[in-house]
């Protein structure tokens, strides 16, 4: 098959922080072998609300990543953002003296479906309790989608090409196709990816409208999609942020290619409007194998978008027999994210992650709390199945109506 | 409260409202160096004046947030409380 990219763009470092793991490696323990990290919702505030499961992370200490005076101008979100950042630029072996040498060549893109959410609650509560000379300045900032884009480049001296997406969950995988496309046009280096913080109270009370969240208080029962048992997504915290470079001037460099980004496409269906996610998902499977130049049957895993609500779950497992034909029988299915929570526009990023550690390992990482699969699909559960992976299908969905698939291929598979 | 803004309260207000540690008297000696090289901004300086607008009661001159140095500011700041007083 031609290459349909000459340029193409790698993943070479990956920096995670999420509810099983404040680091690439614990993140990818917990994945493999299935542990989940849903528990109660302990976050200040938030005892009282109907939202009772989530994903919350845990094992991170801000204020031993971030300095100070980052710190009191950021949301958790950002927190979570400069924190992976640091950890998948330290993994792509790229330090301060190699991106100070040519500060424009390296850009940033995150998307973000909330924002800063607890930034935001506490300065609005000093508005409203105290008055308008209480609003720190820098709530005209922090609480802003942007503002993770803004202080990764900021502090890490970035000055290259910088966006943000904001096209729903599915907005994760958007911001690697652009990060993709931003190396295809010639930049050097992209820092992408996403990260949210929606568990605090004010955030959480934007969320008991979306019918699709589960309000169920156990752990083991609240997120099950795919079974006869779905009733909803539980949300979660965290994210990743991918460091992403032309395939060929990383491996002048010396650097470990995990992976390629190598198709991506993304369709639009309307809000909650599950049944025609089905088309969508489909059209933008068809055309992420397209752009990747790739054959259906050359997908040796697919993470799903696993929303737990048995309409949509329905039109997912139909999309993907649609897309990849007799294929998409057969061909592994996993959806980790059952046991960390749906972290919005960070799911797709985290199931990338996954999906690049998955091939690296040779293990597809299996779906927990799911036991009964109810559609045509094979789906990993128990426990991590062995198989040599050598592409990965991601696939999200967004409750405002974005669908999503990236097609990633496994570092060694590319190397010419 | 004093009637007039030390560099003390001023390396407590810069920690509070920007993040920046630095001793008192280090900030002292670096009277005449820039709050661009002590890491505030903007936005973190105006935080700054907002804090002392709210402990004093008064507000300070414009130019007061546009201030380059520390001791700039400071003589800002407790000529208006002076003026005031």
């Amino acid at each position: 098959m031609t290459e349909p990219h000459p340029r193409r763009a790698a993943v070479t470092g990956i920096g995670v922080i999420a509810p099983n793991g404040a680091s690439t490696e614990s993140f990818w323990k917990s994945t493999q072998e299935g542990l989940s990290a849903l528990g109660p919702v302990t976050r200040e505030g938030c005892e009282h609300l109907p939202l009772r499961v989530a994903g919350e992370v845990r094992e991170f200490e801000p204020s031993a990543a971030v300095e100070e005076r980052y710190l009191v101008q950021t949301d958790r979100f950002t927190h979570f953002a400069l924190a992976a950042t640091d950890l998948a630029l330290e993994d792509a072996r790229l330090g301060q003296a190699d991106t100070g040498e040519a500060p424009y060549s390296v850009g940033v893109v995150t998307a973000a479906g909330s924002g800063g959410g607890e930034f935001g609650q506490r300065e609005l509560q000093r508005l409203w309790g105290k008055g308008s000379r209480f609003v720190g300045p820098y709530q005209s900032i922090a609480w802003f989608y942007a503002a993770s884009t803004g202080q990764v480049s900021i502090r890490r001296g970035f000055k290259g090409p910088c966006s943000v997406v904001a096209s729903d969950e599915a907005g994760g995988l958007d911001a690697l196709a652009h990060a993709a496309r931003a190396v295809r046009r010639g930049t050097d280096v992209i820092v992408a990816g996403a990260t949210e913080a929606p568990l605090a109270p004010y955030s959480v009370v934007c969320q008991l409208g979306y019918e699709e969240l589960s309000t169920c208080d156990d752990p083991e029962r609240a997120y099950r999609p795919f079974t006869q048992g779905a009733c909803g997504f539980v949300p979660a915290e965290g994210g990743a942020m991918f460091v992403v470079e032309a395939e060929s001037a990383a491996r002048e460099r010396g650097a470990r290619v995990r992976a390629t980004l190598a198709g991506h496409a993304a369709t639009f269906t309307g809000a909650s409007r599950w049944e025609l996610s089905r088309e969508g998902l489909v059209e933008a499977i068809r055309a992420a194998l397209a752009d990747a130049g790739c054959a259906p049957e050359e997908i040796d895993v697919v993470f799903a978008d696993a929303l737990g609500v048995p309409e949509a779950d329905r039109a997912e497992a139909l999309a993907i027999a649609d897309a990849l034909g007799a294929h998409g029988r057969r061909v592994p299915v996993t959806a980790p994210k059952t046991g960390i929570g749906r972290g919005y526009g960070a799911a797709p990023v985290l199931d990338s992650a996954a999906a690049v550690l998955a091939m690296e390992h040779g293990l597809i990482p299996p779906t927990p709390h799911v036991v009964d699969v109810c559609h045509d699909l094979d789906l990993v559960t128990g426990r991590a199945r062995p198989a040599e992976l050598r592409t990965a299908l991601v696939l999200s969905r967004g409750l405002m109506g974005s669908n999503s698939a990236l097609v990633l291929r496994h570092g060694a598979t590319g190397a010419s | 409260m004093s009637d007039r803004i030390t560099v003390e309260e001023l390396a407590e207000l810069m920690k509070k409202s920007a993040g920046i540690t630095v001793a008192s008297d280090d900030l002292q000696r670096q009277y005449d160096i820039g709050f661009d090289a002590l890491g505030i901004d903007s936005l973190g300086l105006l935080g700054i004046v907002g804090e002392l607008e709210n402990r004093y009661g008064t507000p300070m001159p414009p130019d007061a947030e546009r201030s380059k140095t520390p001791r700039q500011f400071l003589d800002q700041v407790n000529s208006a409380l002076l003026a005031g007083a």
